[in-house]
């Protein structure tokens, strides 16, 4: 049955790449986010960040540090993964249902992948730049609302781009810019109001190194996704013949 | 290779093992797909904040 198959590799694909990106995440991203967290700890502006701050601290749940943390890293990006990957190959499997490319799996792969990479991480990260824990934002709502908005119009810009076919197809372009032009909700007050110049200088040299980390990580991700999910469409399409 | 030779579709009765209609089928993969990156994005309970913190900073989902 397609649904079963669809969901079988999607989680394959969610392991595996979750699996990679939590080793990348490991490498790069983690002891960032660790050495902000310092930051916060010793600066006492523990809850800066913590909206959550108001709820007594024994009564919300976090993973202890270590193995327990890492775990649940691991859990949420391999949910992220097979979350996007369910999303990805019905995409792949509606598209090629009538003519299944029989070469190219790598390159194909690769530009899906960017695409991916361009939906869900470039175009909402260009208007939201990765945080480092510390870091003030604009309100939460407001940040979900565009990243959503970003990824939607990002999404339906490039698809018209690439599929549309009549020249009206490079309006997409003006679809993908959208949300850019509408504006990212900006933070309200200084990168890290709470801390004395020395200390905001240092964490927004971190804040920078951030941003590459990620990148990095996502682009582990998105090629991991992106060959992947179309091994996975191939093989669940041929299959039908 | 045999499968590209052929224009069958997935959309054909003969691609069904199911009763669902493929289109459905697909649709109905992509929408749990849907909802699980929902939860992994926007879901703000104390606990699953939490859990997915440090995949949500790696993301560069909005988190706090």
């Amino acid at each position: 049955m397609l649904f079963r198959q669809i969901v079988s590799y999607a989680l394959l694909i969610g392991v595996l790449s979750g699996i990679l990106i939590t080793a990348v995440q490991h490498w790069r991203v983690i002891p960032i986010i660790q050495s902000a967290e310092r930051f916060e700890q010793t600066t006492g502006t523990a809850h800066a960040h913590d909206h959550h701050a108001h709820e007594p601290e024994a009564t919300v749940w976090k993973p202890a540090p270590g193995v327990e943390r890492t775990g649940y890293t691991l859990l949420s990006n391999v949910l992220i993964a097979a979350g996007l990957a369910l999303v990805l190959l019905p995409v792949l499997v509606a598209r090629w249902a009538q003519r299944t490319p029989s070469s190219g799996i790598c390159w194909r792969g690769l530009l899906w992948g960017f695409a991916g990479y361009v939906v869900f991480y470039v175009a909402p990260a260009i208007g939201l730049p990765p945080e480092i824990p510390g870091a003030s934002a604009a309100p939460l709502e407001a940040r979900q609302l565009w990243w959503l908005l970003s990824v939607l119009c990002s999404a339906a810009g490039l698809a018209w781009m690439a599929f549309g076919t009549n020249r009206w197809r490079w309006a997409g372009a003006g679809v993908l810019l959208a949300p850019h032009l509408i504006g990212a909700p900006k933070p309200p007050a200084a990168a890290f109001p709470e801390q004395t110049p020395e200390v905001a200088a240092q964490l927004a040299q971190l804040a920078g190194e951030f941003i590459t980390a990620t990148a990095l990580a996502n682009a582990a991700l998105w090629v991991a996704l992106g060959l992947g999910s179309v091994w996975a469409a191939r093989r669940i399409l041929s299959a039908r013949y | 290779m045999q499968n590209t030779l052929s224009n069958e579709t997935v959309f054909s009765d003969k691609a069904l093992t199911g009763s669902v209609a493929a289109p459905i089928q697909l649709l109905l993969a992509g929408l749990i797909g849907v909802v699980i990156l929902y939860g992994a994005v926007f879901i703000e309970t104390p606990a699953v904040h939490n859990a997915a913190h440090d995949m949500r900073h790696s993301q560069a989902f909005p988190c706090h």
